[in-house]
């Protein structure tokens, strides 16, 4: 019985005030499951890279690039992200590279749930054997997709030359949590008033560790450094065991 | 950003808490939002506003966010500044693209650029139930 006023509430009594300590973040829910997917890519042996751009820059010419220059390095493959269509994962399969489409039906972004559903569909798609490194092309958009961590181990971000050399600055989120910062269309830079030094320069004022690559998917200028880099990426299996760990224990 | 999606997602945190520790009300909530975070304070508060009309448990509940300041770093000597005390022009939501544009150098050796030091956090703090 409450021994404030008599009534017949069991305890804490009605009249109690509690104030709980909580301490966790809101992007909580999400943040666990992206530590599975972490885990499971960990298990069959991937590497998982998230690719974040605006619409347009270049994300599945990229990649479509980097299975022709593929030549038994490494293996790949590709979960997409769109808001609609399976466009983008016909045009990695054309390739002759797995790739299945998880569409968000109106979202911006994709989050690990979305992610989680997109490993079990590939799993299918691939049957047995699993690739050295999966991509994550994240829905085309700068902003919403940079605070959902999907339980990648690399984050890219790009920029195309038409999009201008101030994006770093002006979505500094983006850049803040990528490895590394991809400049595309190279090979328009004649046509455009785009300073490679400004958004390399922005770009670390955000972000002083990110690595920089310029490249022309379309040209093929730059892309043995992009190739390298996926190379020693799905050589690297264990890097971030330690740090999965730490957030475990918290 | 995605403000409505992180108040629902508060929101689940809360009545969870709020079953386990069978409290009838929510009175108040404290979330500490950082500078560099990206969320836009007014939409977030917005979307509580909204929201909590929905839910019988959160109705009366007051919202409260703690914005901690910036907290830089030095890209030479890597020591840390208060953006507060070193009077940089933030005005309203801070984005890390002001330290650029500002040029500011850090007070300590005069030299090197500061760049944002954590403050993308998004947290539930405490919870005040009935």
């Amino acid at each position: 019985m409450c021994d404030t006023c008599g009534c017949q509430a069991t305890k804490p009594s009605h009249q109690d005030k509690k104030l709980l300590e909580i301490n966790k973040s809101l992007l909580a829910a999400n943040d666990s499951v992206a530590r599975k997917n972490r885990k499971h890519f960990d298990k069959i042996g991937a590497r998982a890279i998230n690719l974040i751009s605006s619409p347009g820059a270049g994300k599945t010419t990229l990649l479509e690039k980097t299975a022709e220059l593929l030549s038994g390095e490494f293996t790949f493959a590709v979960i997409e992200g769109d808001i609609e269509t399976e466009r983008d994962a016909q045009r990695i399969r054309a390739k002759g590279i797995p790739a299945v489409q998880i569409t968000t039906g109106g979202a911006c972004h994709l989050d690990a749930t979305l992610v989680h559903k997109g490993i079990h569909l590939l799993e299918k798609e691939l049957g047995k054997g699993s690739p050295r490194l999966i991509f994550i092309e994240n829905v085309g958009n700068l902003v919403c997709p940079a605070a959902f961590d999907l339980g990648e181990h690399k984050r890219v971000v790009m920029v195309s030359v038409p999009e201008g050399s101030d994006k770093p600055a002006k979505y500094p989120r983006a850049f803040m949590g990528s490895d590394l910062f991809v400049i595309t269309k190279m090979d328009l830079l004649p046509y455009f008033d785009f300073s490679i030094d400004e958004a390399i320069r922005c770009a670390r004022a955000i972000n002083p560790g990110i690595s920089v690559l310029t490249l022309s998917a379309k040209t093929g200028e730059g892309m043995e450094g992009w190739m390298d880099f996926l190379k020693s990426e799905s050589m690297n299996q264990d890097e971030d065991e330690d740090e999965d760990e730490d957030e475990d224990v918290a | 950003m995605h403000e409505l999606s992180l108040v629902q997602g508060l929101f689940s945190q809360v009545k969870e808490m709020a079953s386990q520790h069978q409290a009838q009300k929510v009175t108040r909530v404290v979330v500490k939002i950082g500078p560099f975070s990206g969320v836009v304070m007014d939409s977030f508060t917005f979307a509580f506003d909204i929201l909590k009309k929905d839910e019988e448990l959160l109705r009366h509940a007051h919202l409260e966010i703690i914005r901690p300041g910036p907290r830089l770093c030095c890209s030479l000597c890597g020591r840390e500044v208060d953006g507060e005390k070193e009077d940089l022009d933030f005005k309203g939501n801070i984005f890390p693209g002001q330290l650029f544009s500002q040029g500011k150098r850090c007070p300590h050796c005069g030299k090197g650029s500061l760049y944002p030091s954590g403050g993308d956090e998004i947290l539930l703090m405490q919870i005040e139930m009935e």
